[in-house]
Order: structure tokens, then sequence, then C-alpha cells
């Protein structure tokens, strides 16, 4: 019992070194990490360099690579190997038939001796040093050999713990994968801030005079531009819009003198509401429909699903939206025509406007998506072990099949926010699509801003979401993870 | 055996559809005939119904004379096939469905040059009864009636063709002088009618491949696509469009459609208003056909050009790899998080609400999608066999991208930008109506439904006819779409 207590604590230890040591080998292999890893370390990095430049010095391997040089130049093998390789390169010109002077001939082969020469150097020496059972020095050997010592890693804890978290993430597959997807979201978060930026700041209007109106004096709109800071570099204003983003602080609107993230947080939950019913409408519906149509491929029922979420997808939101209200509401009066939050049977022909596009190209996708896996072999191989046809097609096909679907919901789901503008203006919603339309007309900057980045925030963290789930719900993903 | 027969019977297929297509069209009429409010019969649509009425019945015996045909001799009889004739007579309704599928049932031996031949000639024809509405007009531009001659006479000629192409067109074969034939055709094509074009083009080909059987791969391509049935009425209605903006040029008054009349304020439909008119008197059928040219050239144009961009992007990215297609791809996913209608409400809330502007802004927000569509491709492509050779035989990066990677992965990138073509109608049309769009003085389809929403509760048909224009232009795209993709590459069903 004395004996198991201790035993995993000494190798837990020198386990834990070791995985240390073996991952940022690894690290340093890698083209995009290894800056991050040296940056990140840097303190132990730069002890590391000392002690390695302190040891090189003493190292045998240069001595034995000077040595091997010697014999080798000895031995007239430099001198064989460029007669050699001067006659292969005449043999090549006469045999394509192409003709090049005697001294470019001789120069090139004389470039390949060199290179060629180098190369057997290298490997004698290296053949040597594994005769004699030593390795040649290099940097992340000698981090191996310094972490190998217990106390080394407790001082340089506290100094390297950012390399430390660095390391440990690398070594783990899903981690790794969801820390790259994250950091590569911020930065298309910062993408997109800049990018939006830039657009409305190239505006040629002058937002001073349209808002003040024509009849403005200079002295106004040098004032209204200051409030704004609209008259500092372009670079002030950028980094002001970005930490403004960051801490959710974009100052007033231009028109209406209100916060501008508090106007959007009032109007981006009805927005979401919408988006979000349509979503779970339009998969409720538009999955069984795709499925049907292609277990039942080319009948009568495939048709004419199909021909409908053509029409679906043909469609313009704010023209269906027109006859919706038009039938049923003027001319029937079941549904009222413009939406008002007390009353849940207003947000019923929104949803159906908003979720019909993704509804039809849902199912049109669920469609080819079934139809290439019931083509699969391992399809095959369930029908043949004797499973029923429904128990093939719910354990194993659809299974498979719904993973393309949901990227496709995820990538949808932008477009449902961004054309939901379309859908809240015919409903009169004020929700944040509409509340952007309205204030391009201005055009109120901050507003506009604000909503449309949000809004592609927003997307992007629910494919963040998306991606993460699926790498770790689908085996697949996860064995291909680890094999990097 | 005989049931496979009926399958692949492309004559029993077409009529089939047909009569069903037939039969919704006859029901909506039905119903549009009768008025629920005044309950009185509107005699005109009464009319068009029972016409429509009598050739769905003949059609459907007709489908079932054909099926027994097939399972009873394995083989349609000759009397079958000259009932075709008959159904011929559906023109004059302007029965598209069945006349295309009496145009397939007439004739035994069927090449795509016939298929071509008779959409030709149907354009022509549809192109001269909606310009002969104009007869009904207080008044007629000037060269409406030297126009509409040289119309009927390139028409006659067109139907000239279809009888020479089904006579001396057989299988690769084609007569030497049909090349005459087709040259003429190709400048008929001038009034828009890229049918004409299309089937000269192809007769050209044929002519100087001298019934050699050994057939280029675009020519299955073709012999695929002219026997689907909805892609080819997807691309005749694209045609007819374009044929009959080309062709309103001459044929239409542009003041009836932008100019203020007083006297004829929201009339109701009728034969010189045949779509009615709107609040400022403007007729709202001319307004519809000069719409379709915006709604066309904005498309194609928003369609064409991130294709380019993000086609070269995509081809360079993938073909490259490693760093270069690190930074480009990254830089495309930060224009891919923003939705493409908000990031195009952005660029024109920056730069003001016009057509140039428009188009850039749909353009911008495409691009990430065609990148990445030929990115994938390029990938793909790039590991087969040739591009290695060409590689080894050291030809140049440049040569290697445009000479054998990129003509053989434009197939998915034609059949994308089919399908997106009808999104950016779609989306044009969304914004016009916005007020984002175009100008609000030209007659486009979201302009002229912005304002028909306005009224929508006493003349709803100025909201309803441009946007089934809309729809019908999106689903055409889209069946064309479809119908590429199953003729350009099967597996990308």
């Amino acid at each position: 019992m004395e004996v198991a207590k201790v035993t995993p604590a000494q190798t837990s230890g020198s386990h834990l070194s070791r995985n240390i040591s073996n991952t940022y080998a690894k690290m340093l292999l890698n083209p995009s990490y290894k800056y991050f890893l040296l940056l990140l370390g840097a303190p132990i990095n730069l002890v590391v360099l000392f002690f390695y430049l302190y040891r090189r010095k003493k190292d045998t391997y240069y001595s034995l690579l000077d040595e091997t040089r010697n014999e080798l130049l000895e031995s007239g093998y430099k001198d064989k190997l460029e007669v050699e390789t001067l006659e292969q390169l005449q043999r090549k010109h006469q045999f394509f038939g192409q003709i090049r002077s005697q001294e470019k001939t001789e120069r090139q082969a004389k470039k390949m001796t060199e290179a060629m020469f180098q190369e057997k150097i290298d490997e004698v020496t290296n053949r040597k040093l594994q005769l004699n059972q030593q390795r040649r020095l290099n940097f992340s050997g000698t981090f191996e050999s310094l972490i190998n010592h217990p106390s080394f890693l407790i001082i340089s804890f506290i100094p390297g713990i950012l390399m430390y978290i660095l390391i440990f993430l690398y070594s783990r597959p899903y981690l790794k994968y969801v820390f790259e997807r994250l950091v590569m979201t911020l930065f298309v978060i910062l993408g997109v801030s800049v990018l939006v930026f830039t657009i409305l700041h190239l505006s040629p209007m002058n937002p001073a005079a349209n808002i003040l109106g024509q009849t403005a004096t200079d002295e106004q709109i040098a004032n209204f531009n200051k409030i704004y800071g609209l008259d500092q570099s372009y670079l002030a204003q950028l980094w002001n819009n970005l930490k403004g983003i960051f801490t959710f602080d974009l100052g007033k609107s231009f028109a209406g003198n209100e916060e501008v993230t508090t106007t959007i947080a009032r109007k981006f939950p009805i927005t979401l509401t919408l988006t979000v019913i349509s979503l779970i409408m339009a998969m409720l519906i538009a999955i069984p429909v795709g499925i049907i149509s292609a277990t039942k491929r080319n009948s009568f029922w495939d048709y004419t699903f199909m021909f409908i979420a053509l029409i679906g997808l043909s469609i313009p939101s704010f023209w269906q939206g027109l006859i919706f209200i038009l039938n049923f509401s003027i001319k029937l009066h079941w549904l009222p025509a413009t939406f008002n939050p007390q009353n849940w049977l207003s947000i019923i022909m929104p949803t159906i406007v908003l979720g019909t596009g993704l509804t039809a190209s849902v199912a049109r996708m669920t469609r080819s998506s079934m139809l290439e896996v019931i083509n699969e072999d391992y399809i095959i191989t369930a029908t043949a072990k004797g499973l029923s046809k429904r128990q093939v097609l719910l354990k194993h096909a659809i299974r498979n099949a719904i993973i393309p679907i949901i990227t496709v919901i995820g990538l949808q789901f932008g477009g449902m926010l961004g054309g939901s503008a379309v859908t809240e203006k015919v409903f009169n919603i004020s929700g944040l699509g509409s509340y952007i339309v309205d204030k391009q007309f201005i055009p109120d900057i901050p507003s506009i801003m604000g909503g449309v980045i949000y809004t592609a925030i927003t997307i992007s963290i629910i494919n963040v979401i998306i991606d993460v789930l699926y790498a770790f719900f689908d085996p697949r993903i996860r064995t291909k993870m680890k094999q990097y | 055996m005989i049931k496979t027969n009926l399958k692949t019977s492309q004559e029993y297929s077409k009529a089939f559809f047909a009569w069903v297509v037939s039969l919704a069209l006859s029901v909506i009429l039905l119903l549009s005939s009768y008025d629920f409010s005044a309950n009185a019969v509107k005699p005109y649509v009464f009319l068009a119904f029972s016409a429509y009425a009598l050739f769905t019945i003949t059609q459907f015996f007709l489908t079932l004379k054909i099926r027994r045909d097939i399972l009873r001799h394995g083989d349609i009889a000759r009397s079958t096939r000259s009932l075709g004739y008959v159904q011929l007579l559906s023109i004059l309704t302007g029965n598209l469905f069945i006349v295309t599928s009496a145009f397939h049932l007439v004739k035994r031996q069927k090449n795509p040059e016939y298929t071509l031949a008779v959409y030709t000639l149907l354009t022509g024809i549809f192109v001269i009864a909606v310009s002969a509405l104009n007869l009904f007009k207080p008044y007629v531009s000037d060269t409406f009636l030297p126009s509409m001659f040289s119309l009927v006479i390139i028409t006659i000629f067109h139907f000239i063709a279809l009888l020479l192409v089904a006579k001396y067109v057989q299988g690769n074969k084609v007569a030497p002088f049909m090349i005459w034939i087709a040259c003429l055709l190709i400048l008929t094509s001038i009034t828009g009618n890229i049918f004409a074009l299309l089937l000269g083009l192809n007769l050209l080909f044929k002519i100087r491949n001298n019934g050699n059987p050994a057939t280029a791969k675009w020519e299955s391509i073709w012999e695929k696509l002219t026997q689907n049935t909805t892609a080819m009425i997807g691309l005749f209605f694209i045609i007819f469009l374009f044929s009959i903006s080309v062709c309103s040029l001459l044929t239409f008054d542009y003041a009836m459609a932008t100019e203020n009349n007083y006297g004829a304020i929201l009339l109701h439909p009728s034969l010189a208003y045949p779509l009615g008119t709107d609040n400022f008197g403007r007729c709202l059928f001319s307004r519809i056909v000069f719409g379709a040219r915006t709604s066309l050239i904005v498309g194609i144009v928003s369609t064409a050009i991130p294709v380019v961009i993000g086609g070269i992007l995509g081809a360079v990215s993938g073909y490259y790899g490693r760093h270069t297609d690190n930074i480009i791809m990254r830089f495309l996913d930060i224009l891919y998080a923003v939705p493409g209608i908000l990031l195009a409400i952005a660029i024109i809330a920056a730069f003001g609400a016009n057509t140039v502007n428009l188009i850039v802004a749909l353009s911008v927000g495409a691009i990430p999608t065609y990148a990445r569509t030929m990115r994938a491709n390029v990938l793909l492509v790039s590991t087969f066999e040739y591009v290695d050779a060409a590689r080894a035989f050291g030809s140049r990066d440049s040569a290697i991208i445009f000479k054998h990677i990129v003509p053989n992965s434009l197939a998915p990138m034609i059949v994308k930008s089919t399908l997106t073509i009808g999104a950016a109608v779609i989306s044009t049309s969304s914004l016009s109506f916005l007020g984002l769009g175009v100008e609000p003085h030209i007659p486009e389809w979201g302009n002229i439904l912005k304002l028909g929403s306005t009224y929508l509760e006493t003349h709803s048909y100025m909201a309803i006819y441009p946007g089934l224009a809309i729809i019908a232009l999106v689903l055409s795209f889209n069946f064309l779409g479809d119908g590429l993709r199953d003729a350009l590459d099967p597996k990308l069903g």
C-alpha cells in the first residue's frame, strides 16, 4: 500500500514534465504557434536560450562535423561526386535535345554537388552521434533537460504561466480547437467592426449638414462635429468606436438624442424572438419534408414538396407579407395586420413569412443530404443486417445526414437576422432590422454601425457554438482533430 | 420491362406534366373568373378558362392514349402522334406547357436543335402577342408598326427554320446548305431571342464537325438540358423577358410607363390597360415590361461581379494554399460574417441609394460564397493527374490555373451563379421596396410594389402583379439552375 501511494506521485511528476517538453517541441515546429510560444514565455525562453548558448560551446556536434568534413574531403568523395553529377547533367541535356553552354552546365553541377555533399556530411555526422549514443543539442532539448528538474518547473511557473496555459491548451486537441475557434471569432468581430466603420467613414455625405439642415452655420456644424468626435482623425475615431463596441457604449445617436446601445438592447429581443420562432418552425416542417422526399424519391410527393420548396425560395418575403395581410387581415379578418406585443396572434404571419425561405432551403438541403447518405455502404450493411427500414432510417441515415443540415441552418440564421429587416418593415415591427432601415435615411452613422455590428457579432457567436457542439457530438471530427 | 418503358418515355412524362400544370392553371382561371363580392361571372376570364379546360381535357385523354400505346406496343402509334397537331392549336391560348409537349410528341426523332427551334419560334410568338396588346392603347409609339412588321417576318422565318431543322438535321448530320440558315438565325437574335443565337451556333458547330459522331462534352450537356422540361421553361421565360426588354425599346411607349396621366388614375384592368393603372395614371403593364430590364440587368451584373472577383480569389487561394489561402480566406470570413442585406444597407447608407451603389452593395456581400465554392473546387481539381502533368512540363502557375484548373472547376460555379441570380433579383426588389435600391422614378418591380402596397385595400392588383413577375423570374432562374446542375454534374444533386 505504501509503495502504491508513492509511485503515482513520482511518475506523474516526471510524466507532467515529459508532457510539457513534448508539447513544447511540437509547438516549436508549428509555424503559427511558434511565435506565440516564444512571446508568451519570453522570460523562460530567455533563460533557456542562455543555457542553450552556454552548452553549445561545449557541444561535441560541431567538432564532429568538422572532423567528418575533413575526412570526406581527404577521401576524394567530393571530386568523385562532381564528376558524376556533371556527366548526369550532360546526358540529360543530350536526351532532351537541350543545348547549354559548357560553363553553365559546370556551374550547375557544382551547385548541385555542394548541396549533395553537405547532405552527406550531415548524414555521416548524425550516424556517428547515434553510434556514440549522443544527441545533437538543440533549443527544445535544452528546455527538456531544464524542465526535468522539478525546481525549474516550480520557479518558472509564475513567470511562465501564460506559456504553460498555451502548452496545456495545445496538448488537448478539443480544447485547442475550441480555443482556435474563439480566437478566430474575436478576429472576425474585430474585422467586422473595422470594415463597417470604414465603409461608413468613407461616406461622401456630411451628416452634420444633413441633420442640422441647410440653414446651419459653419459654427453649428463644427460644434456638431466636435460633440460626436467627427473632427478627429480616422484612427482616433476607429479606436473610440472599437472601444465603444466592446464596452457597449457607442455614445448618442445623431438624431433623437438616445443612447445607441440601450436602444439596440431594447429592439434586439423582438427580432431575436421572431427569428428563433421562425427557425424552429422551419426545422419542424423542413426536415420531415426533406426526409419524406428523399425516401420516396421521384414520387408524386417528392415532386410536389420540391416544387413548393422552389416556390418558397422564389417568393420575395415582402410580397408574401403583403399577400398575407391582404387575404388574412383585410379580406378575412382572421389575423391582425400589424404586430402588437400583447396579441400573440399577430406574430403568426411574420414568423411564417420570415421562415419560408429557410424552410424551403432546409427542405432541399435535407433531401440532397439524405440522398447522399442513403447510397452509402453503411446503409446497405445496415439493411443487410436485417434492420427494419425504419431503424435504418432513424439510426443510420438521419443521424449522418443531419450534420451538414445543422451547418446550413447556422449559416442561414445570419441571413434571417438580416432578412428580418424587410419582414419587420412590412408588419411594422419595431425590431432591430427596421431600426437600421429607418436610421439609414438620416443617415445616423452610430446607430447603423451599432445595429449591423451587433447583429454580425450575434451571428458569429452562434456559429462558434454550433461548430464547438458539432465537434463535441461528432466522433469523426474529434478523431480528425487528434491527427493534427 | 414495360413499366420502365413508361418511365423512360420522354413523351409520356412530358404529356403528364403538361396536363397536370394545365389543370392547375385552369382551376386558377376558374376561381378568378368568379367575382365573389359581386356574385358575378367575369365573361372574358371565363372564356379563357373554357379554352384552357378544353385543351386540358384533350391533353388528359392524349396522355392516357400514350400510356396505353406504350404499355401495349412499347411505342407510340402514328395516330397518337398526329393528335399532337391538334394540341399545337393551344398556342392560341398561350398555354406553353401543352404546346411544348405537343411539339415534343409530333416528332419521333428529336435532337437539341429541334427543341431549340421550337423555343425560338415560341419566344417570337409570345413577344409579338404581348407587344400586340399595345394595339388597344389610345396611341402607340411611332416605331410600333414597322417593328411589329419585322418581328412577324422574323417569326415566319423562325417557323421555316423549324421545319428545315426538323427535316434536314438528323442525329449528327446536318445538310450543308443549313449554314445560311444558321447565319440568318444568329442575325435574328438581335431581337434578344437568345434561343435563335444558341440554335445558330449549335448548327454551325454540327456542320463544322461534319457528322462526326464524337460529341464534345457540352453537346451532351445540351442534350440533357433540352430534355428537361422545367429547365427549358425557365430558360424560355428568362429569354422571353430579355427579348421583350429589347423589343420594348421600339414597340412600347416609355412615356406610358413614366409620365403622369391624370385622366386615367387608378383604373382597374381593362383592354387598354391590361393590368390597370397606378395613382399617377401610369400603365402598370408597361411599367412591369420596362421593369424587367432593370431587374435582369441588376440581377445579372450583381451576380457576374462577385463570380469573377470571388472566383479569382478562390482559385488563387485554393491553388497556392498555406499562407495565401489563410490570409485571403480570413479576410473573406470577415465579409461573410455580415448578413448580405445588412451590408448592402450599410453601403447604401454611406454612399446613397442609386442603381450603381445597389449593384456594388449586392456584389460585395456575395464575394465570399463564390470564393469558397471556387476554392473547394480548385482544391479538388489540383489533385488530379493532369495538373501534375502540366507542372512537370514546366507550365507557369498562371497557365496551369487558367488553362487547366479553372475550366475544370467552373461547373459548380455556373450552377451556383444561376441559382443566386434569383436571390439577387429578390434582394434588388426588397431593397427597392425599402426605398434603398433603384431610384424611385425608374419603373422597377420593387418600386412598383412599394407604390402598390399603399393601395393594398382598394387596388390590390397594383401589388399582386409585380410580385407575380418577380416570382416568375426567380422561379425561372431556380428551374434553370436545377436543370443545369443535373446536366453538368449529376453528383451535385
